[in-house]
């Protein structure tokens, strides 16, 4: 895949504007408490065997893991794939955007 | 006959496509990459919301500020891989990714405009969606073979940390 987001994608952000930035500070800081869920969503277009390909490919994780992954999504209609910081999880949907999944990310409650 | 899309000895793989299945890769990359935009009709499915639940909106939006011009750069770059690697007979592994990718974003924006369904089935030959549903299901037949190919590559107990 492309590199082309580096190790995070805010790792590209520009100079944004002093107020701008500082009401996106205030709205980070109300976000960064409990860490974040990437989560792929069921969607009738993408085969079975893509989704499970890449989980493995994107996370490593191993052939088992992403297949009862892949059912979940499936069946339940939505998977936790992976967690972490917000940044993390900014990359990991980034990712799985660049793989066409349905794939959005939410703070754990 | 062999597989349409095999593994060579050297980590490259041999593709054995009809001129008219590659003939189509390149019609459809060209048609998209020029309209890549999560403000396209056509394309909005390949650019999904990053956020879920109650976050503020201006926390989408400089998401998107952040990350839309890479993916659009993205698509457009699978695309154009393909509509210049259409009639080769050999691709390395990062061109058979890039294909099943563009592929995989081929079958989204049909089948999105299809509005297709688990529980769908086939138009009639007569329906006028009949010709794009039957490409539709072509690209994934196709996506299906690459997958397999290429997962076979991949270690069935997974790595420590992922392609990063």
């Amino acid at each position: 895949m492309s590199r082309a987001a580096g190790s995070s994608v805010r790792a590209r952000q520009t100079e944004a504007e002093p107020l701008e930035a500082e009401l996106t500070d205030v709205v980070e800081s109300q976000l960064t408490d409990r860490p974040w869920l990437v989560i792929v969503w069921n969607d009738p277009i993408n085969l079975m065997s893509f989704v499970t390909f890449v989980l493995q490919k994107l996370f490593g994780y191993s052939k088992e893991k992403a297949t009862k992954l892949m059912l979940d999504v499936h069946h339940k209609g939505r998977a936790v794939v992976s967690s972490g910081t917000r940044e993390r999880a900014e990359l990991d949907v980034y990712r799985l955007h660049e793989h066409g999944l349905w794939a959005t990310m939410e703070q754990s409650t | 006959m062999s597989a349409p899309i095999r593994r060579r000895r050297d980590g490259r793989y041999t593709i054995r496509l009809d001129p008219s299945v590659r003939a189509v890769l390149v019609t459809m990359s060209e048609q998209l990459a020029p309209v890549l935009s999560p403000d396209d009709p056509t394309t909005k499915r390949l650019f999904p919301p990053a956020y879920a639940g109650p976050v503020h909106e201006s926390v989408e939006r400089e998401y998107r500020e952040l990350v839309d011009n890479a993916l659009i750069n993205h698509h457009r770059q699978a695309f154009e891989l393909v509509a210049r690697t259409a009639e080769a007979e050999v691709l390395t592994d990062v061109e058979l990714n890039t294909w099943l990718s563009a592929i995989g974003s081929m079958r989204l924006v049909l089948g999105t405009r299809l509005d297709v369904s688990e529980e769908m089935e086939a138009p009639a030959p007569d329906d006028p969606t009949a010709p794009e549903y039957q490409l539709y299901e072509l690209l994934g037949q196709l996506q299906y073979l690459m997958v397999e190919v290429l997962a076979a590559e991949l270690p069935d107990e997974g790595r420590p940390e992922g392609e990063l």
